[in-house]
């Protein structure tokens, strides 16, 4: 069904976006690639957005250029790049069926009605919502809408799919559901995704790869894996999960507090740092433990429960270890 | 129109509230002067008007002060009681609804004596007291069993002496020739005046207007519907004429100088067989001050009240006595004066009242 | 109590006493009038017959309805380009717009009508204009007929249909309209497609105020139609007014009125009104 000529790969060029004075996006570069399934992540006001708005084509670009597979498309209006869009809070037809909810782009492109109505089954069955065609979206929970969104985005086949925040109305539990089925659609369909979120565990999980953003520039992009292992700055390490920053000799090192064992007592010669326990809190699977260090800073400590839980309590002298691969060096200013 | 009924609303409420000491006279005064009204003509409004004044009904503007002037204070001398005014417009179906509702405020309404024919036997007004008032002080057969005529007005034409100064038209025929008289006309909507000014045009003798023949005078209007528009109020009919927008107009007689004021004289009053329209007084059946209203009517008959509205609003006497007194200034613009007394037809009250309904309605639906 | 209760919310029983006075005062004058068109002058159906004996009526009542949907036709059209400007454009802008807007309520109709007199008069500014840069000979005929009416009546109505256009536009996601056009819809297709059946409620909404409102017109029509168009309002005033026939009167403000509440059966058929009056859209 997609376009063999449109790949759906996405060169953004120096790409920069002003209001008055303001620069939301500043001086972007990004490849993305055909196919993969490819998360900004920011906290709000970072840009990510708004680089959204205008690969869509709903905000004009100020400077700089986007190209699909090479050839760009920095002036082509929106209605015509496109592009599959599922939008914040879904914005799907109030007045139309579901069917006709997902039929629209092939309607509007004057499509045979048959091949409209075979497209659509398809669609629905895609997100399983067959046995809702003829209900209108106010019918639908919040997921279903969702997954009509979708349906409607996919339905003629785009080579690019955009999805802004587009779990972040449903509930936490809907959401990791919805998580695997997105993730599992888009091996299904091979389109290229550009996913934005602020949910850094929605980007871990789903994304191949994930670009952290901050005041409309990119702080670093990689796979969740190499985010998370090693993050190149103490912004991305504390966007990305929890970390403890270690400053030594003028130097910053990361370190996720996973990555730290705890010993009760002050005998062990390996220790990296001595302290006591402030504050222990359970979690259930472990428990997050605070260690007041005698150099003065404070240490977080996740530990599973099912080791040495009895013995910890608050007031405890600990020591601190970690492999060197543990801590990871930041670059600093 | 609203601001209006709303405010005479309020003042009557704050009035009743003033009467039974739930406002203070300060605060009432107050009201009564930031609505610029007198505080006696708010009382007035009240259903429990005593008898020691009479209200009038009438359309308010300058005839509530004129009326004040020319009848209530001679009233006042002669009688001790006062006189206060209702300014809504005594319409019939108003008269009737007052009548009906048993709620009666006021004594007399200054209305049409063909309203008199038309109310007066379905028990809507008192008769008028022929004791007190006089049958000779107007017109004869203007004197009815329930209302009097006290004024006359009459229904002229203006025409525009630009259009047609070297031979300017001279009566009805001229009025409805436009192919002499090329122009827009407008004519009276409400019927009256209108029809006899057709009849007369189309060759019927002034004294044998009545019945009117209804359907030649339908014709003759509609002959000349497309050069015609139709004006509803005195102020529609000047401003139709001082804004040019029509070349000849029936208007009321008593507005013939105004319009001439008005329009530098480009506009002129032709009173060849104008007709006069007794204007009467009526008195709703129940009236709050009784009886003491028949004097007020002797009052407005006399002559110096008879010549004082003639020189407040322009209304023409209806006691012959007061014809030859007519001031020498007056005279173009008086209907019956010995300038133009000759050369009026009168209307018949008798028959407008017991036909006006359906006259209204067919003519109404012949221009629309 | 308590069987009564299980049937009825005793919420009910609190604002009863004011249910009761609004149907009263309400229903009251309606049965009223409709009592009145079958007993006034003599009992029985004489006031309805006037509809079949001779055309005046049944032209009045034409000319009427005719004015009417033209009215409110161009009002809404009107309506809904201000409305979706003053939705589209900026705060300051809007506000400037409303002010203006909620101004223009509070000019007497009167006033208003004469100045359109001035305007458009054989005598008014247009026509003086337009002979002194030798456009025409003649004053063109604005005013005192028809098509006066309906600039009189289109220019009172318009401030009626924006309002509940605007509340109507106010409340559309424009994401919904960024969808469409990401799809794949041209600006056009968006509006036919997708704007107007979501504003669709507003305009129904708009439509029904301002011809209802237009039924009842009568100051307009008398003065900027010189008198030639005549509407059922100016007519049952003058009936009940001048030539007292009460039961023709009512005669005709019943047919009005049976004549909306057709209108309002019909659409309902088409459309779920509640969405119109404000409930709620499913």
């Amino acid at each position: 069904m997609a376009d063999p000529t449109q790949t759906g790969s996405l060169q953004i060029r120096n790409v920069s976006k002003f209001f008055g004075q303001f620069r939301a996006v500043n001086d972007i570069c990004l490849d993305i690639r055909n196919g993969e399934f490819l998360t900004l992540l920011g906290p709000s006001g970072s840009g990510k957005t708004t680089l959204l708005m205008m690969i869509a084509g709903f905000l004009d670009i100020s400077k700089g250029e986007i190209a699909l597979d090479g050839a760009s498309i920095s002036d082509v209006p929106a209605e015509k790049r496109n592009f599959g869009m599922v939008f914040q809070g879904y914005a799907l037809f109030p007045h139309m069926t579901v069917r006709d909810n997902v039929g629209y782009a092939l309607s509007v492109r004057k499509r045979p009605a048959d091949e409209i109505r075979n497209r659509v089954d398809e669609m629905l069955e895609l997100v399983q919502l067959q046995e809702f065609a003829d209900r209108k979206p106010g019918q639908l929970s919040g997921g279903q809408q969702q997954r009509v969104a979708l349906a409607r985005a996919l339905c003629f086949a785009p080579p690019v799919l955009l999805l802004d925040e587009p779990l972040g109305a449903l509930d936490k539990k809907l959401r990791v559901e919805v998580q695997e089925q997105l993730k599992d659609i888009h091996r299904r369909v091979g389109t290229t995704f550009i996913y934005v979120t602020h949910d850094q565990e929605e980007a871990l999980s789903m994304s191949d790869r994930i670009v952290i953003m901050r005041d409309g520039a990119i702080e670093q992009v990689g796979t969740p894996k190499e985010l998370y292992e090693r993050p190149i700055n103490q912004f991305t390490a504390s966007f990305l999960g929890k970390s403890n920053f270690i400053h030594q000799n003028g130097k910053v090192f990361a370190l996720r507090p996973e990555k730290i064992d705890l010993m009760p007592g002050n005998e062990n010669a390996e220790a990296r740092m001595r302290g006591a326990i402030r504050n222990i809190t359970y979690f259930g699977s472990m428990q997050r433990i605070i260690v007041d260090t005698d150099e003065g800073a404070e240490i977080e400590v996740d530990i599973d429960v099912w080791r040495n839980a009895s013995d910890l309590a608050e007031g405890l002298r600990v020591d601190l270890l970690w492999k060197d691969s543990a801590a990871v060096e930041l670059q600093t200013g | 129109m609203h601001d209006k009924q709303f405010k005479k609303e309020m003042l009557a409420e704050s009035a009743q509230a003033f009467r039974a000491g739930r406002m203070d006279r300060r605060t009432f005064l107050a009201l009564c002067g930031a609505s610029g009204v007198a505080m006696n003509a708010v009382l007035a409004g009240d259903a429990q008007a005593a008898a020691d004044h009479v209200v009038m009904w009438n359309w308010g503007g300058q005839s509530e002060e004129c009326h004040g002037s020319a009848i209530g204070e001679a009233f006042t001398a002669k009688t001790g009681k006062g006189l206060k005014f209702d300014t809504s417009g005594p319409l019939e179906g108003k008269i009737k609804e007052m009548v009906d509702s048993g709620n009666v405020t006021a004594d007399v309404a200054d209305a049409d004596l063909f309203n008199a024919v038309s109310l007066g036997p379905t028990g809507h007004l008192e008769p008028i007291d022929y004791s007190v008032v006089s049958k000779e002080k107007t017109l004869p057969g203007y004197a009815l069993e329930y209302g009097v005529s006290i004024i006359l007005y009459g229904y002229a034409f203006v025409y525009d002496t630009e259009a047609y100064g070297d031979n300017p038209p001279q009566n009805w025929a001229d009025f409805f020739d436009t192919e002499k008289f090329p122009g827009t006309r407008a004519l009276y909507k409400w019927a009256n005046g209108s029809l006899e000014a057709a009849l007369m045009a189309d060759g019927v003798a002034g004294s044998d207007l009545y019945p009117l023949d209804m359907d030649r005078a339908l014709n003759k209007i509609q002959s000349i519907k497309d050069d015609s528009l139709y004006w509803g109020s005195g102020s529609e009919v000047h401003s139709m004429v001082v804004n040019n927008e029509v070349s000849m107009a029936i208007i009321w007689q008593n507005r013939g100088r105004n319009i001439e004021n008005d329009t530098d004289g480009q506009y002129k009053l032709v009173n060849n067989q104008a007709m006069a329209m007794p204007g009467a007084y009526i008195v709703p059946k129940g009236n709050p001050a009784g009886a003491a209203v028949m004097e007020f009517i002797a009052t407005a008959q006399d002559i110096p009240a008879q010549l004082a509205l003639l020189d407040c609003l322009g209304m023409t006497p209806s006691n012959p006595e007061a014809f030859g007194q007519i001031p020498e200034d007056q005279q173009p613009y008086a209907i019956t004066s010995a300038m133009n007394i000759d050369k009026i037809v009168y209307n018949d009250p008798e028959w407008w009242g017991k036909n006006g309904g359906d006259a209204v309605n067919a003519f109404l639906e012949a221009i629309s | 109590m308590q069987a009564l209760n299980r049937h009825i919310h005793p919420g009910w029983l609190i604002i009863a006493p004011l249910m009761l006075m609004v149907v009263a005062l309400y229903l009251g004058p309606i049965l009223n009038i409709l009592w009145l068109s079958v007993t006034d002058p003599e009992p029985g159906f004489s006031n309805y017959a006037k509809l079949t004996e001779g055309d005046a009526l049944i032209r009045i009542v034409w000319t009427t309805v005719r004015i009417c949907i033209i009215t409110t036709l161009f009002s809404v059209i009107f309506g809904y380009s201000i409305a979706y400007a003053m939705v589209h454009c900026h705060q300051r802008q809007k506000t400037y717009m409303l002010t203006l807007l909620l101004v223009s309520f509070w000019i007497s109709i009167l006033v208003r009508t004469f100045a359109w007199l001035m305007l458009l008069g054989r005598k008014g500014l247009v026509n003086v204009t337009l002979e002194d840069i030798g456009l025409i000979a003649e004053p063109v005929a604005f005013m005192r007929n028809e098509l006066g009416v309906l600039i009189g009546m289109v220019h009172y109505m318009i401030p009626y249909a924006v309002l509940p256009l605007l509340v109507s536009m106010q409340s559309i996601d424009q994401r919904v309209m960024d969808a469409s056009r990401n799809l794949g819809a041209s600006g056009s297709q968006t509006f036919w497609r997708v704007y107007l059946p979501m504003t669709m409620p507003g305009l129904v909404a708009s439509t029904l105020l301002v011809f209802i409102l237009s039924l009842g017109f009568y100051v307009t029509p008398a003065v900027l139609g010189g008198g030639k168009v005549l509407m059922v309002a100016e007519y049952i005033s003058v009936q009940l007014l001048v030539t007292l026939k009460w039961g023709t009167a009512a005669m005709l403000a019943a047919i009005m009125l049976i004549g909306v509440l057709v209108m309002l059966w019909i659409m309902s058929r088409f459309m779920k009104l509640s969405t119109v009056f404000g409930g709620a859209a499913r």
